[in-house]
């Protein structure tokens, strides 16, 4: 463990800032973002969430995957990569999170290029909470506050200094230009206190789905996409070949990767018009079982860590926290 | 006041679902962390569950829509819904769009003290001039007695003050923000085409790309699309997760429409929207 200043945890993220693409929240006219830092004043340490996750980062929201250039008959395929290392600094869920993109994507073969390449070269600095946050939920998905289990570094606060404990070897990468002292020190533990929410287990779902609660939770719904991109989890996206988007033209094509939401009417509609997933209770329903029960059997992963972005946003209070304690009280009134 | 509107409103909710006039009520509730949210009530012991407060900012009309998807409604599935002064203009829009007819409804409608933005009001119910609605087949609440000044307009006027580079510039900025969420359009009573133009697949007109051409043009298409039937109510600077000032694109337009048509986007039962009439011999102001 390392005890280190403000001042020195700020000088630390210039000096890397000189190798890599620094990600840090940053205030942007008037929202709390993870976005590139130029230098460390702008970096906010004390704060709660960011409006938005980290996840744009590893699974943009727009990503070219292939350039397709012709010209006099030849055809040239170019593929664009990262050419930079990156280091996030961002929250231990925001973190966690990325096991989840990492099930879907890279863990099962094939692995998803230009997922994987992003991820090799990303490395993960969490910024421990001192405690839960409004609508956050951490506890209750098998994390903590400071949970350091998907960080590379871990920060945390001490009163006005900071303690910072490497947890991998490409964050031992990462402290060289850290002015710090060496302390011995237990890992400090953060506030755990909040509500316990019960979490169904995956094989306690099917037998709820056609329950007429899916019906009434979804009837205030509004299917905008809000949730699922303010979600750090959420990992779906679209594929098409772009002419109208800015640099492309018809003998410049890009092949586009650009997120997707399970809340858009038309996301499942497939050839023929036949739509299996007409109704928004459908589709909300869908979100929670892809997050509760199809991540975990599938991909051996919850798609869910608590972070209470999808509550925040909501314009009209679906509240996924209410959903998972009214599900579990259902399923405890079947068994009963 | 609040209290007052509240209790009227569970008192009307009640007798209601008791008379078996209506199969729901649409009005409000207190979600699980405190925060008010849409409620759908269909039976009298629900009745007690519906608050109301100047927080209460959504635009129930918008729900209307998802009924009419099951086709012709009958008796018993017409449903209530509680409606502010600015819900009703935009339920009147509907109905000269012929998206719902008035028989469907039943109006529960509040004399609006106007929306709460700490101590004082939002800034679009400042400049509101109507507390009562322009038709409710009741009235919650007692009418304030409110001083009410004249649109001045001085909101648009900022934005008209600035040299187009300098708009292009603030637009930029403020749309950058945008993550194509789409709540501002799916919280919009007057956004209901079954398949938005910024999303059609076959043509696609619009870049599946999360960028700053896609997303301006999304914001100006449906401002546009909103000339003379947006009601000013907010509802989509309200669920916009990144607090983009969306409405401001609409009063720009509103004021346009007033200047040409004297007409206020839903404002009057008899009178049908200028952009969607076309009268024979009739002289355009252009």
């Amino acid at each position: 463990m390392k005890a280190t200043s403000r001042s020195d945890l700020l000088a630390w993220l210039d000096a890397l800032s000189e190798q890599y693409t620094v990600i840090a929240p940053r205030m942007v006219d008037g929202e709390l973002l993870y976005r590139p830092v130029h230098a460390s004043d702008e970096v906010v340490l004390d704060f709660e969430r960011t409006r938005l996750s980290a996840k744009s980062y590893l699974l943009p929201e727009t990503e070219v995957i292939l350039e397709i250039e012709r010209q006099e008959g030849q055809v040239t395929l170019g593929e664009p990569r990262l050419d930079r290392d990156q280091v996030i600094l961002l929250r231990p869920c925001d973190a966690r999170a990325l096991r989840a993109l990492d099930a879907l994507l890279l863990d099962r073969p094939p692995a998803d290029a230009y997922y994987a390449d992003r991820r090799e070269k990303t490395s993960l600095i969490g910024l421990a909470c001192p405690q839960l946050w409004d609508d956050c939920f951490c506890t209750s998905l098998g994390s903590a506050p400071d949970d350091a289990s998907a960080v590379d570094v871990m920060v945390y606060k001490d009163g006005d200094a900071h303690l910072v404990e490497v947890i991998t070897g490409k964050g031992r990468a990462l402290m060289d230009g850290l002015e710090a002292e060496e302390v011995e020190r237990p890992t400090p533990h953060s506030d755990r206190s909040g509500e316990q929410i019960a979490v169904l287990a995956p094989e306690d779902w099917p037998g709820l789905f056609d329950e007429a609660y899916w019906h009434q939770l979804a009837e205030r719904c509004l299917s905008c996409h809000a949730c699922t991109y303010v979600c750090p989890t959420c990992r779906c996206f679209d594929v098409r070949d772009d002419t109208t988007a800015a640099g492309a033209s018809y003998t410049h094509i890009q092949r586009l990767r650009a997120w997707d939401s399970c809340m858009a009417s038309a996301y499942r509609r497939i050839a023929g018009g036949h739509n299996p997933r007409p109704d928004k209770a459908q589709r909300l329903r869908n979100r929670y079982y892809c997050k509760f029960c199809y991540s975990p059997s599938d991909f051996g992963a919850v798609a869910c860590v608590g972070c209470g972005r999808c509550i925040e946003v909501c314009p009209v209070g679906v509240d996924i926290a209410e959903m998972l304690a009214n599900v579990a009280a259902l399923a405890k009134g079947r068994s009963a | 006041m609040s209290r007052e509107i509240q209790e009227g409103i569970r008192v009307q909710a009640r007798e209601l679902l008791g008379l078996g006039e209506i199969s729901c009520v649409i009005g409000y509730e207190q979600g699980p962390k405190g925060r008010v949210r849409p409620a759908f009530v269909y039976d009298q012991a629900g009745t007690d569950r519906l608050v109301w407060d100047q927080t209460c900012h959504h635009n129930l009309v918008v729900y209307l829509h998802d009924r009419r998807k099951g086709g012709k409604t009958s008796a018993a599935s017409r449903v209530a819904v509680v409606a502010r002064p600015c819900d009703v203009r935009a339920l009147n829009v509907l109905i000269h769009e012929g998206q719902v007819s008035r028989e469907e409804v039943f109006v529960i409608g509040v004399a609006c003290p106007g929306m709460a933005e700490g101590a004082t009001l939002q800034a679009h119910c400042q400049r509101c001039r109507e507390r009562v609605p322009v038709f409710y087949d009741a009235l919650v609440g007692e009418p304030a007695r409110v001083k009410l000044p004249a649109d001045d307009w001085s909101d648009v006027a900022e934005l008209e003050g600035m040299t187009p580079a300098e708009r292009l510039a603030f637009w930029s900025r403020e749309f950058d923000r945008c993550i194509r969420c789409y709540a501002c359009r799916q919280a919009c009573p007057g956004c209901y085409c079954f398949e938005c133009l910024a999303e059609q697949v076959d043509p696609a007109w619009v870049s599946i790309a999360h960028g700053l051409s896609q997303k301006a043009f999304f914001h100006v298409m449906r401002a546009y699309h909103l000339a003379g039937r947006c009601v000013e109510c907010q509802a989509c600077d309200q669920a916009c997760p990144m607090h983009i000032p969306l409405s401001l694109l609409n009063r720009k337009i509103a004021k346009e429409v007033e200047a040409l048509f004297n007409y206020k986007a839903g404002g009057d039962p008899e009178i049908p929207p200028p952009l969607a009439t076309f009268l024979k011999d009739e002289e355009l102001p252009l």
